[in-house]
């Protein structure tokens, strides 16, 4: 047995290999600086033939196997981390789902023009409560007949927003977890389909990532993918071949290092003689190579498993997990092979040396690689025991922020919204005769209000100076509008790595409510949110909110509390938390007529194998009382009325 | 000497009073005493409904004798077994060996569990909707599971109207040679040691209280005497002690009013309450109660909870904890099932005021339904004029939401 590559795929390595050499090393530096998509050099990708290698001929792909795939990525990777991943991404995670589980109406449709490279994919699995584990998914997609109404957002996309086509995952049947998932085909442009915040990566910087927003977006029938339900297997089945990609992509950026490494050693003369020469040096290139040669090997052998159609999660897992992990150690050694050089803008292991990491982290941590690695060499060993220690039933899921109202003011007239706000808020106890300076710091203050994206431009942040100014509070922001922006200083954005707020009052205006923002004010009394996104996060974390435009809102509701001077606050006296509204329950009740002992469906019967969330009507016959063994038929409903 | 009262033809009262037992069920003070009812029918047959507790056996038999005047006993009905109606039953089967048993399959099953020689005795067991014919009276049997017992029936006498309700419509006091509902001013004198038994004994069980109230309606037009085992019998303004049932059953308040419980230490956290009561009677609500946790029988405390609508807590940190009675009394409401009441919280602390997130936490997570004002009076050791604005902001929260409280309550039920 020879582990050897063919001809035709080391061709086509020399023949990528040439590509990249000639197209992206010239211009990576340069679009690493700019956070730059590479767009004519991608659509040059696809003139080659290269951005469908793996898929069918008669849909568009070059008809070869995931082997000459994984070559791609590598050698695009080892010139740029980032333009590694487009392709990656568009082929593995984009264009996949469409291949394995498309009809050949939808294969028609978007595979063709995805595998001939005039349209770009991406993949929509990511949420804020659903990563690793994927039932978390919020966004839902409503059976309206004709067509689905897709609500929700997704973060961390790569490709997105110059994607054309994503496949996104969403739950229309969330009491089911896992098994209410289902994957939809949707199209950038469709009406309430827009893209959120702006990524600012450490490293891929060449790779566009952004966040997908949900807003009633009509999703026509024929766009679901696969059957209603089994969205979850298509996304695990994706993932699978998906870290076939993000292997290859980590043995490139190795690869690239590697090289860079070595050719510096031979050439950086110190005490007379290239550096290359101390065993400090060459060891370390020793173990590189090594350590390169076997993440190569687990890549391919796994992209083989593949193309043979043989199980290959559990290799793709351990290729993905080593080669990540190798790429990190390799571009760590080849920087310091470089010494201060190394260190600084413009070098090339400068660069790899960012973008290695992300390799060890998406589509899948290694972490989770490992689960995978061990669940498949321990079968479902323990996993009862997990069962028991479930977190509680998701309909008790708390908002990032605690416990809070959620009253959200929507309707056509914005003075009567302020107007609702105005009087709700001084029904808890809001004066606003009363003020603090704009500038005291964040966490001392008793009232803040913030600025985000959405606020859009400079001139605009008078508005929430204004308004901070009304509300008698000092004056934050979110994260990027400080950072990006630069709308305030650094020591003003509110959030988890930022100033936390625990005062009384926090009025978020224009910002979407990602989850470290959140966590930056959970110990506010009161939230308010005004942005024109009604599925913004933020809605869901606020004890008020107003639905509408921040420079239709903002004016008057500087008007409404007054821009008037305002008397200096005197006691910063802590306003308690509003009282959030009882969660429904979801089902009845049953009380034993043996004992007393309730049912409580929330809850379920952990001991006795029923999850929390079972209803009492969907218990096995067979179930009894847990305390008298009472058999089901002698329970009665707790709101029982007999007059 | 017998001590019996006829209630109806053919049919006796020869229960027995109790002033001795200090606590009842070992648990609950009863200064005016209990009476253990039991009841013989004279027909062709003759039968007993139930016993009496031990410490009244010796009067229940000679009672018994004296009734059946020289004729033997054909039958007892075991309505429910509880000790402190079933105890006499192992010398009444001995006194009387031919005679037979009718109760329910889980009945039986108690008796033999407490020792009682059943077996040597023939034996009936009924179900819902069975009739027993004892000559010219008929009786049926209606189950009353978890009220609360599992074991429970009640029989329905379709000859005379006479329902024996066990445990049902009973109440504390002894009777002390009155018999009727209206032999006394009910709502003056009985009812709050009614509502005491009934809540503390029965509070938990409302949804199967509802259960016997829904059988038990459709068999009203039937029923004329109502014949429980603790206290007086029941013949008019059924209306009344329904209407009461109802409200206890379904955790809905009799009354918009303010039970304030403080426990103390020192008499600071007394203070806050007192200041508070005088606060909220000087906005207008005037029907308080205060009670101080640890020196109030916490039955007192749970039998106003059921009655009212508000419950002000007042109460002090104690080793980081909510203080002891405090915790206790929490606790038995949420062993009684209590829910649907608005609850305010007064804490004390001196170093560590830890009680009011610990009682609030306690009541959202452990009981149903229940409304924790937002308002909150947070003492460091003792109120001072700088907490006035704080402690009248509560005032105004608690007489707010009084004046809401009945809707709310009427709505949530409808």
């Amino acid at each position: 047995m020879l582990y050897q590559t063919t001809e035709a795929q080391e061709r086509l390595r020399a023949e990528i290999r040439a590509w990249a050499e000639k197209e992206i090393a010239p211009i990576a530096f340069q679009l690493d600086q700019n956070n730059q998509f590479p767009e004519d050099q991608v659509m040059d990708l696809g003139k080659h033939g290269w951005m469908g290698i793996p898929y069918e001929k008669e849909h568009g792909g070059a008809g070869l196997d995931a082997l000459s795939y994984a070559i791609a990525v590598e050698e695009l990777s080892r010139v740029d981390g980032g333009t590694g991943v487009i392709l990656s991404a568009h082929t593995s995670l984009g264009s996949y789902p469409i291949a394995a589980y498309g009809t050949e109406e939808q294969k028609k449709k978007y595979l063709v023009p995805l595998a001939k490279g005039e349209k770009i994919g991406a993949f929509g699995l990511t949420e804020e409560n659903a990563g690793s584990d994927a039932s978390g998914t919020e966004t839902t997609a409503q059976d309206r007949g004709d067509y689905y109404l897709l609500n929700g957002s997704k973060i961390f996309i790569t490709n997105a927003p110059r994607a054309d086509t994503y496949v996104v995952f969403a739950s229309t049947a969330p009491e089911l977890g896992n098994h209410g998932i289902s994957a939809f085909i949707v199209e950038r442009g469709w009406e309430g389909f827009t893209f959120g915040d702006h990524y600012d990566k450490l490293g891929i910087r060449s790779s566009t990532t952004a966040e997908l927003q949900f807003h009633n977006v009509k999703v026509p029938k024929e766009n679901l993918l696969g059957e209603e339900g089994k969205g979850f297997r298509i996304a695990m089945a994706t993932l699978d071949g998906g870290r076939i990609g993000i292997a290859a992509q980590a043995l490139g950026i190795a690869q690239g290092a590697f090289e860079k490494a070595l050719a510096y050693a031979k050439e950086r003369e110190q005490f007379g003689k290239p550096i290359g020469v101390n065993q400090g040096i060459s060891f370390k290139l020793a173990d590189m190579a090594t350590k390169i040669r076997a993440s190569r090997y687990l890549v391919y052998s796994a992209a083989e498993l593949k193309s043979n159609h043989e199980p290959y999660g559990m290799e793709a897992a351990m290729a993905k997990m080593y080669a990540s992990e190798t790429a990190i150690e390799v571009v760590n050694d080849a920087l310091q092979v470089f010494g201060g050089s190394g260190y600084l803008k413009g070098m090339d292991v400068e660069r790899a040396y960012r973008d290695a990491k992300i390799t060890t982290i998406y589509e899948g941590t290694n972490e989770i690689q490992r689960v995978v690695i061990a669940s498949n060499l321990l079968g479902r060993l323990g996993k009862k025991d997990a069962k028991g220690t479930k977190k509680a039933f998701s309909a008790d899921k708390l908002p990032e922020t605690g416990p809070r109202r959620l009253q959200v003011f929507q309707g056509s007239d914005p003075q009567e919204l302020v107007d609702k706000l105005v009087g709700a808020l001084k029904a808890d106890g809001y004066d606003f005769s009363v003020g603090i300076p704009a500038d005291t710091p964040i966490s001392e203050a008793s009232r803040v209000v913030s600025g985000g994206l959405g606020m859009g431009t400079k001139e605009n942040w008078k508005l929430i100076e204004d308004l901070a100014h009304a509300a008698g509070a000092a004056v934050g922001s979110s994260r990027p509008a400080a950072e990006t922006m630069g709308f305030v200083p650094l020591d003003r954005f509110v959030g988890m790595s930022g100033q936390k707020f625990a005062g009384n009052l926090y009025i978020a205006c224009g910002i979407s409510g990602a989850k470290q923002h959140l966590k930056g004010i959970k110990n506010a009394s009161t939230i308010v949110a005004i942005n024109k996104n009604p599925n913004a996060p933020i809605f869901k974390n606020c004890d008020y909110g107003i639905v509408g435009d921040v420079n239709v809102i903002l004016p008057l509701l500087t008007e409404a509390l007054g821009p008037g001077e305002k008397e200096p606050q005197t006691e910063f006296a802590k306003i308690r938390r509003a009282n959030p509204p009882k969660h429904e329950p979801i089902g009845p009740v049953m009380v034993c007529s043996g004992c007393g002992y309730e049912y409580v469906p929330e809850l379920g019967d952990p001991e006795a194998d029923i999850e929390p969330g079972t209803l009492f009507k969907d218990l096995p016959d067979d179930w009894v009382c847990p305390v008298c063994s009472e058999p089901k038929e002698h329970f009665i409903d707790r709101t029982t009325k007999g007059l | 000497m017998h001590c019996v009262r006829e209630v109806t033809d053919d049919l006796f009262w020869i229960g027995a009073n109790d002033h001795k037992l200090h606590l009842f069920e070992a648990i609950h003070p009863i200064p005016q005493g209990v009476s253990y009812n039991s009841y013989v029918l004279l027909d062709e047959s003759t039968v007993l409904f139930d016993t009496v507790d031990w410490s009244a056996c010796r009067q229940m038999m000679e009672n018994l004798e004296y009734v059946l005047d020289g004729r033997g006993l054909d039958y007892v009905v075991v309505n429910h077994v509880e000790p402190d109606h079933c105890a006499s039953l192992e010398f009444v089967l001995q006194a009387y060996p031919d005679c037979q048993i009718v109760s329910t399959e889980k009945g039986f099953m108690l008796m033999r569990q407490f020792g009682f020689a059943v077996d040597s005795h023939q034996q009936h067991e009924v179900h819902e909707g069975d009739t027993f014919s004892f000559g010219s009276h008929t009786v049926t049997f209606l189950e009353a599971p978890m009220v609360h017992w599992p074991e429970p029936m009640v029989t329905l006498d379709l000859t005379n109207g006479a329902l024996f309700s066990a445990d049902a419509f009973g109440s504390f006091i002894a009777n002390d040679g009155r018999l009727w509902n209206d032999d006394v001013d009910y709502d003056r004198d009985y009812i709050d040691e009614n509502r005491r038994y009934f809540t503390n004994i029965v509070g938990r069980y409302g949804p199967h209280v509802q259960l016997l109230l829904g059988k038990a309606a459709t068999v009203l037009d039937k029923i004329k005497l109502i014949c429980p085992l603790h206290g007086l019998i029941w013949r008019n303004d059924f209306g009344y002690i329904l209407d009461k049932y109802d409200h206890w059953s379904t955790y809905t308040p009799e009354e918009q009013g303010v039970q304030i419980v403080y426990g103390s230490m020192y008499g600071n956290t007394e203070s806050a309450a007192e200041c508070l009561a005088n606060e909220i009677c000087k906005r207008g609500v005037t029907n308080v109660v205060m009670h101080d946790v640890a020196e109030t029988h916490a039955s007192y405390l749970v039998a106003d909870t059921f009655r009212l609508s508000h419950l002000v807590i007042a109460c002090p940190t104690y080793n980081l904890n909510i203080y002891p009675p405090m915790h206790d009394f929490l606790d038995e409401l949420r062993m009684l099932n209590m829910q649907n009441r608005t609850v305010a919280i007064v804490e004390n602390g001196s170093w560590a005021c830890e009680s009011g997130d610990l009682i609030q936490r306690f009541v959202e997570d452990e009981m149903k339904d229940m409304t924790v004002l937002n308002e909150r009076l947070s003492i460091a050791s003792a109120l001072h004029e700088d907490g006035r604005k704080e402690f009248e902001a509560l005032a105004d929260a608690i007489v707010e939401s009084v004046g809401k409280a009945c809707t709310d309550c009427a709505s949530r039920f409808a």
